[in-house]
C-alpha cells in the first residue's frame, strides 16, 4: 500500500525525520519497502509572464508568445489554448531536463513550423503537479518572475508499505497514523467531521433492501443532490497522487480519498441511473452478467453479491461498480454507498472473477464495522465541500447485528514469559492503551482487554503478547544463552543415516547431483519398469514438461549426463540420493529414497597416454557398489544376474542384501546413449536406500589376525567361457577345504588359437593358514590335491 | 726399518690412489682391484716374496700387508660410491612435474552442504533432524498449521495438488505437526527438506526448493530463547560479526510472529545490490507456536509453549557461494559441482 508522507503528517505529529520514521515502522511490523520522493518540478522551470500572444503564421492552433522570465524576454511557440497575454505560467527554459517514464528529454532551441521557440510553457501534469493537462498551469499573478516553480510545490514522499494480511486496520492513512502515534508516544488527530443539519430530509420508502444479510452486515446510503462534477481541489489531487491514485473528478476523488483516509471503501452511484431509485443487495442470479467500470462483461453466479437497482445489477458488491452506475460529467444527484460486506465472500468473488480492486483488497481483509457511518459522513462533508449540492436524506442504514468486540484476559506473567522480557504490569497496560485498546479490571495478576472492532485480530492472549513485543521493540528482547537439552537420541535421527551414506559415496569420489522431483512424462518413462499408470501425476502442473513425479532417478540423471556430454564434460562420476514416487503399490511404495550412480569416460582424465585412454568399465561401477557394502559393513550381500531392459544385453547385475533385491547395475543400453556425443559406455546403478539402511551388519567384535605364516598354492585350468567366476568360487567354497583362508583370481585370458573357441584360461591363488600353528606342506598339499581332483572331476575343467 | 716389500706395498697404494682418483667408470675401479688384489695381482705376488726377507722383519711386513688390504678396500669403496652417486644424479630421468595419479575426490552438492551445515549447527544446540513425506495431506500442510480455509497459499495457483486432494508440501512445517503428533513434549527438532510451489522459474525462483524448519516446545519457552538460537545460528553460519534484527510479521501458525534479518553478508551492512541498499537480508520467518497449532496436536498451550522458525536453503547457498542463478543448482554441470 502507498502512503503519502505529507498526508500522513496531517493526523499525527511526527517529530523525527523520514528515515527514522520508516525504520521505526519497519521494526513495528509495518514494513517500508520503499521510499519514493515525489518526482518534483524539474530544475529550470521558472515563473514567467506571457507579455504578448500572436497567432502562428503557419498553424491554426499554435501561438507565438513573448514571455518574460524576470530577466529576459523569450519567444516561445505554444499549442495551449490559454496562453493569453498577462498570464503567469511555468516556463521550462532551454536546458531543462524532463524525466518521464518513457525516458528523459531536454528542452532545446528549436523551430516549430518555421518559427523559433526558446523554451516550453507547461501544463500541470507536465511538471508533475496537480491541475491536469487542460492548458497551461496558471500561476498566481503576484508571484515573483524567474522564481523556480519547484519552490511552489514542496517535496512530498510516498511510502511503499508491505502489510501483513492480519492488519486490515493499516490499510488507511489514519490506521498507519494510529500506530505512528503509539510508537512515537504522540497523539492521533482524527479529521474533524461536521455535517450541516439536513432540513426536511426526503423520505424514500424502501430505498435500501438487503436480501442477503449474511453477506452484507451493514448497508448505509445517503442521497446528495445538485452536485457539480468538476476536478477536485489541488490539495486533494496532491494527496491522491502521493498515495498512488490518479485523480478523476471531485466525487470519485472524494470516495477514494475517504477510503485512503479511513479505510472504508465507498461507492457513488448516479441516482438518475438507478431505476426505481432504490438499492437491492442480493445474491446474483446464476449466469447474470454485469459490465464493470473497466468495460468487461463479468458473468456471475449465485455465490456473488450484487448491488442492484429495482431491475438490474449496478455493481459487484465490494469489488467494482457497473459501467452504467458511475458518476459522469452530467451527474447531479448521488447515492453514496458505505457498506460492510462479508470478507470471505468478497475474497472468493474477487478471486473467481479475477478482479482485485482497492475496495476488494480492503473488504477481503475486513473493514471496521464501527467506521462505516463515520466514513459516510466524511464523504458527504467532502462532497459538499468540493462539489456543492445538498444532503437530501439522512444516512439510511440497513444493518444486522453489530459484531461483538473481542474480550481477552491478559495475564501479565504469561505475556512476560511468552515474550521473554521483564516489562512491568504498568508498562504492559500502557502499551495496550496506547494502541486504543480498552483495558479494564487491572489487578496485580491480570487485566481484561477489549479490542475495538478494527482490531478483530486480537482474540487471544498470544495476540496481546505480540502487540506488547512489537511496540516494546523486538530488538529489546534480552540476549539469553541457548537453552540446550537432549530430547531424543541420534538413533532416531533419520537424516543422520542419510548423511553417513552420502559421506561414504563422497569418499568413493562421487559428485553429488540434484534434480527436480517433477519431470516430463517421457523422462519418467525412460525407466521401462514403469508405465503411465504407475506415475504420480500432478493435478495442476505448471507445464507438461513438469507434470509427473519421477518414478526413479534414471530419467533426470540421463538428462544431466547428456547435458554434461554436450558441454564436453566427458568424464563423469555422479550420484544422487533422492526420492522417487510411484502409484503402483505392487511395484514400489509411494515415496522411496534411492541412490543413483553414474560412471562414464576416462578413469584418469588428469593423466596422459595409455592411462588417459583407460575408460571406466562395468567393474568400476560394480567396485563402487562393493566398496559401499564394505564401508557399511553389510553382513549379507551378493550379486545375481537379472533381466533388465535398461542395460546392454538386457542384463543387469542385481545387488541382493539379506536375500532381497536392493538394486541393479549395468552398462546403459545404446538406445539411451546413441545420440550423445560420446563413444564412451555409460554405467548406471540404482540402489534402494531402505535396503542399505535396514541391512544386517557384521558383528562389531574384532576377529584376531593370525600371526602364523600362510602357504599359497596356485591352480590354473582351461574352462568354458560360460563357467563364471562366481560359480567357480562358490564351487571351491562348497568343498570346505581345511584351513583355506581365501581364493583369488590372479589371471584370466581367452585366446582362440591356443585355447580354442569359447575357452578361457583361469588361474587362482589359494591361501591356506591356521589360527594356531604353522601348516605343514603335507596338510596343504592334501587340501590342494583334493581341490584339483574335484575341479577336474566335477567342474570338468582342464587342469594345466 | 722398511724393507723392499714394504716399500713396494706403499708404492702400490700410492699408484692405486692415483688411478682411482682418475677413474670415471666402475670398470676402472674393478681393474685396480684385480691388479692389486686379484689372484695374479700385485699384493699376492709380493706376499710370495715373504720368504726372502729376514725373519725379524716378517712381523712388520705382515702388518703392512694387512693395513694395505684394508686401506685399499676403503679406497675402492670410496671410488665406487663416488662413481655410483654421480651416475645416479645423471640418471634422475623422471619429470617430477608430470600430473600425479589422483584419487577420486567426491563433491557434495552446495544445497546439501548448506543443509548439512545447518543440521550440524542445530544439532550442537540439542536439536535432532526429522523428516517427512513430500506428498503431503492438506491437514498437515495447512489445516493443522492454523491456515484459514481461504488463505491464498492454499490456492491451486500457488500449490501443486494431486487428483486425490493431497498436495506437494509447500513448506517443511508439516513435519512439525507429524513430530508433535507422535511425540510427547519436549520436542526439539529441525526438519530440512524439499518443498514445492507454483512459482514461475527465474534466476531466484524455483518451484522445487529446500527449506529447513526448527521447532522447540517445552515449558516456559519465550521469544528470548528463539532469539538466542537464531543469534547462535547466525554466528556459526556467517561469523561473529553478523548482526541480527527482529521484525514483527504475520504467519498463521505462529503468534507472535517475527522475521529475522541478518546484516548483509556481502557488504557487511553498508548497503549493496544484494541487500537492495538496506544493509539487511531477510533470512528467517519465525515466532511462538500459535496456541491453535498446539491444541491441534493435543498439547495444552497453558503448559507448553515453544517457537518455530524456517528459512530457505537455496537463498543461503546462493549468497554464500555467490551463485547468481538458482537454476544452476539443478543443472549438475561437473565444472560447477567440482567447486564444492
Amino acid at each position: 500500500m502507498k502512503i503519502g508522507y505529507n498526508w500522513l503528517k496531517s493526523y499525527v505529529n511526527i517529530d523525527c525525520d523520514l528515515a527514522t520514521l520508516c525504520d521505526k515502522l519497519t521494526m513495528a511490523g509495518i514494513e517500508v519497502e520503499g521510499i519514493e520522493a515525489a518526482a518534483g518540478v524539474p530544475e529550470g522551470v521558472v515563473v514567467a509572464k506571457i507579455m504578448e500572444r500572436k497567432p502562428h503564421p503557419d498553424s491554426d492552433h499554435m501561438s507565438v508568445c513573448q514571455v518574460f522570465d524576470g530577466s529576459e524576454t523569450l519567444q516561445v511557440v505554444c499549442g495551449a489554448p490559454n496562453c493569453d497575454a498577462g498570464k503567469v505560467v511555468p516556463l521550462a527554459k532551454i536546458g531543462t531536463v524532463f524525466n518521464t517514464p518513457e525516458g528523459s528529454f531536454k528542452i532545446k532551441r528549436s523551430k516549430l513550423r518555421g518559427v523559433e521557440s526558446c523554451g516550453m510553457m507547461c501544463a500541470a501534469d507536465e511538471i508533475g503537479v496537480p491541475g491536469g493537462h487542460d492548458g497551461l498551469l496558471e500561476l498566481d499573478e503576484t508571484l515573483e518572475l524567474g522564481r523556480p516553480v519547484a519552490e511552489l510545490f514542496p517535496g512530498d514522499a510516498t511510502l511503499e508499505l508491505e502489510l501483513t494480511p492480519n492488519r486490515p486496520d493499516w490499510l488507511s492513512h489514519v490506521g498507519i497514523a494510529r500506530d505512528v502515534a503509539c510508537l512515537l508516544k504522540s497523539k492521533l488527530v482524527m479529521p474533524e467531521i461536521v455535517l450541516p443539519q439536513v432540513e426536511n430530509p426526503e423520505q424514500i420508502e424502501n430505498l435500501v433492501t438487503v436480501d442477503a444479510p449474511d453477506l452484507c452486515k451493514c448497508y448505509g446510503a445517503r442521497i446528495i443532490r445538485n452536485v457539480k462534477i468538476q476536478p477536485s481541489p489541488d490539495w486533494m489531487q496532491e494527496r491522491l497522487i502521493s498515495a498512488g491514485l490518479r485523480p478523476i473528478n471531485n466525487v470519485v476523488d472524494v470516495t477514494n480519498y475517504v477510503m485512503l483516509e479511513l479505510g472504508q471503501p465507498l461507492h457513488a452511484f448516479d441516482l438518475d441511473k438507478l431505476e426505481g431509485k432504490r438499492i437491492v443487495v442480493r445474491r446474483a442470479a446464476n449466469g447474470e452478467v454485469i459490465k464493470t467500470l473497466d468495460g468487461i462483461d463479468r458473468k456471475l453466479d449465485e455465490r456473488a453479491l450484487v448491488i442492484c437497482d429495482a431491475v438490474k445489477p449496478m455493481a459487484i458488491a465490494g469489488v467494482m461498480g457497473g459501467e452504467d452506475s458511475g458518476v459522469s460529467e452530467n451527474t447531479t444527484d448521488l447515492l453514496i454507498e458505505s457498506a460492510i460486506f462479508d470478507a470471505s465472500n468478497i475474497r472468493a468473488t474477487s478471486r473467481r472473477i479475477g478482479l482485485s480492486t482497492d475496495a476488494s483488497y480492503r473488504y477481503e481483509r475486513g473493514v471496521d464495522f464501527d467506521g462505516c457511518d463515520r466514513a459516510a459522513d466524511r464523504c458527504a462533508q467532502l462532497i459538499l465541500e468540493t462539489a456543492g449540492g445538498n444532503i437530501a436524506t439522512d444516512l439510511i442504514k440497513v444493518s444486522s447485528m453489530r459484531p461483538e468486540e473481542p474480550v481477552v484476559k491478559c495475564r501479565f506473567d504469561r505475556i512476560r514469559s511468552l515474550v521473554g522480557v521483564t516489562l512491568s504490569n504498568d508498562e504492559i497496560v500502557d502499551i495496550l492503551r496506547r494502541l486504543e485498546l480498552k483495558v479494564d479490571n487491572v489487578s496485580d495478576a491480570d487485566c481484561v482487554v477489549t479490542a475495538p472492532l478494527f482490531r478483530l485480530d486480537l482474540t487471544r492472549e498470544a495476540d496481546l503478547a505480540e502487540e506488547v513485543a512489537r511496540i516494546n521493540g523486538l530488538d529489546n528482547i534480552p540476549e539469553v544463552r541457548v537453552r540446550s537439552t537432549v530430547v531424543d537420541t541420534i538413533r532416531n535421527d533419520t537424516y543422520y543415516r542419510i548423511q553417513q551414506l552420502r559421506e561414504e559415496l563422497l569418499r568413493l569420489g562421487m559428485f553429488e547431483c540434484m534434480h527436480y522431483s517433477m519431470v516430463k512424462e517421457s523422462s519418467a518413462l525412460s525407466d521401462p519398469r514403469f508405465t503411465g499408470d504407475d506415475l504420480v501425476k500432478i493435478g495442476n502442473p505448471m507445464s507438461l514438461d513438469l507434470a509427473v513425479l519421477r518414478p526413479s532417478l534414471l530419467g533426470e540423471m540421463l538428462e544431466s549426463v547428456e547435458r554434461n556430454i554436450a558441454r564436453r564434460n566427458l568424464s563423469l562420476r555422479l550420484f544422487e540420493i533422492g526420492r522417487s514416487f510411484c502409484k503402483n503399490a505392487a511395484l514400489f511404495p509411494e515415496e522411496r529414497q534411492s541412490v543413483a550412480l553414474v560412471l562414464t569416460g576416462s578413469r584418469h582424465p588428469e593423466r596422459y597416454s595409455a592411462e588417459l585412454s583407460e575408460c571406466y568399465d562395468f567393474y568400476d561401477i560394480k567396485g563402487i557398489v562393493e566398496s559401499l557394502c564394505e564401508m557399511r559393513r553389510i553382513a549379507d550381500w551378493h550379486f545375481e544376474i537379472v533381466e533388465d531392459a535398461r542395460f546392454t544385453g538386457k542384463k543387469g547385475l542385481a545387488l541382493y542384501i539379506d536375500g532381497k533385491n536392493a538394486g541393479v547395475m549395468g552398462e546403459l543400453n545404446k538406445s539411451y546413449t546413441a545420440k550423445w556425443r560420446t563413444n564412451n559406455a555409460v554405467f548406471y546403478a540404482e540402489i534402494e536406500v531402505a535396503s542399505l539402511m535396514d541391512a544386517k551388519l557384521q558383528p562389531e567384535s574384532l576377529i584376531p589376525v593370525s600371526t602364523f605364516p600362510a602357504t599359497t598354492r596356485d591352480v590354473a585350468f582351461i574352462k568354458p567361457a560360460t563357467l563364471t567366476h562366481a560359480e567357480i568360487v562358490k564351487f571351491v567354497n562348497n568343498i570346505h577345504l581345511k584351513n583355506l583362508e581365501k581364493i583369488e583370481l590372479f589371471d584370466l585370458f581367452a585366446d582362440a588359437k591356443t585355447l580354442g573357441e569359447n575357452k578361457e584360461s583361469a588361474a587362482y591363488r589359494l591361501t591356506f593358514r591356521a589360527k594356531d600353528r604353522t601348516l605343514t606342506d603335507d596338510e596343504v598339499n592334501k587340501a590342494y590335491n583334493k581341490l584339483r581332483d574335484r575341479l577336474a572331476a566335477d567342474l570338468k575343467v582342464e587342469l594345466r | 726399518m722398511a724393507n723392499q716389500i714394504v716399500e713396494a706395498i706403499e708404492k702400490a697404494l700410492t699408484d692405486a690412489q692415483v688411478r682411482l682418483t682418475a677413474a670415471t667408470a666402475p670398470d676402472a675401479v674393478e681393474a685396480v682391484r684385480i691388479d692389486l688384489l686379484g689372484r695374479k695381482g700385485l699384493l699376492p705376488a709380493l706376499s710370495k716374496q715373504m720368504g726372502s726377507i729376514p725373519p725379524e722383519e716378517r712381523g712388520i711386513t705382515g702388518k703392512a700387508f694387512n693395513t694395505a688390504r684394508e686401506k685399499l678396500q676403503a679406497m675402492l669403496d670410496e671410488a665406487l660410491t663416488r662413481l655410483n652417486s654421480a651416475a645416479e644424479s645423471e640418471a634422475a630421468g623422471i619429470d617430477l612435474t608430470l600430473p600425479g595419479r589422483r584419487m577420486a575426490v567426491g563433491h557434495k552438492h552446495p544445497v546439501v552442504k548448506v543443509i548439512d551445515e545447518c543440521a550440524e549447527i542445530f544439532r550442537r544446540m540439542g536439536f535432532m533432524v526429522a523428516e517427512g513425506p513430500e506428498i503431503e495431506q492438506v491437514y498437515f500442510n495447512f489445516d493443522a498449521l492454523n491456515t484459514p480455509q481461504d488463505h491464498p497459499s492454499r490456492d491451486p495457483g500457488d500449490t501443486f495438488y494431486f487428483p486425490d486432494g493431497r498436495l506437494l508440501r509447500t513448506q517443511t512445517s508439516p513435519v512439525q505437526i507429524r513430530v508433535m503428533e507422535s511425540h510427547e513434549p519436549p520436542v526439539r527438532i529441525v526438519a530440512p527438506g524439499r518443498c514445492f510451489r507454483r512459482d514461475t522459474p527465474d534466476a531466484t525462483h524455483s518451484m522445487n526448493f529446500h527449506q529447513i524448519e526448527g521447532l522447540y516446545i517445552d515449558k516456559n519457552v519465550s521469544l528470548a530463547d528463539l532469539k538466542a538460537v537464531l543469534r547462535n545460528f547466525a554466528t556459526e553460519m556467517f561469523g561473529p560479526e553478523v548482526r541480527i534484527r527482529t521484525r514483527p510479521h504475520f504467519f498463521p501458525f505462529t503468534e507472535p510472529s517475527v522475521e529475522y534479518d541478518f546484516s548483509c553478508i556481502m557488504c557487511g551492512g553498508k548497503g549493496c545490490n544484494v541487500c537492495k541498499q538496506s544493509g539487511w537480508l531477510e533470512i528467517a520467518g519465525a515466532g511462538m507456536v500459535d496456541p491453535n497449532v498446539l491444541k491441534n496436536v493435543g498439547y495444552d498451550p497453558e503448559i507448553w509453549s515453544g517457537f518455530a522458525f524456517g528459512f530457505g536453503i537455496e537463498r543461503l547457498a546462493m549468497m554464500r557461494y555467490r551463485i547468481a542463478d538458482i537454476r544452476w543448482l539443478y543443472e549438475n554441470d561437473v565444472r560447477f559441482l567440482a567447486q564444492f
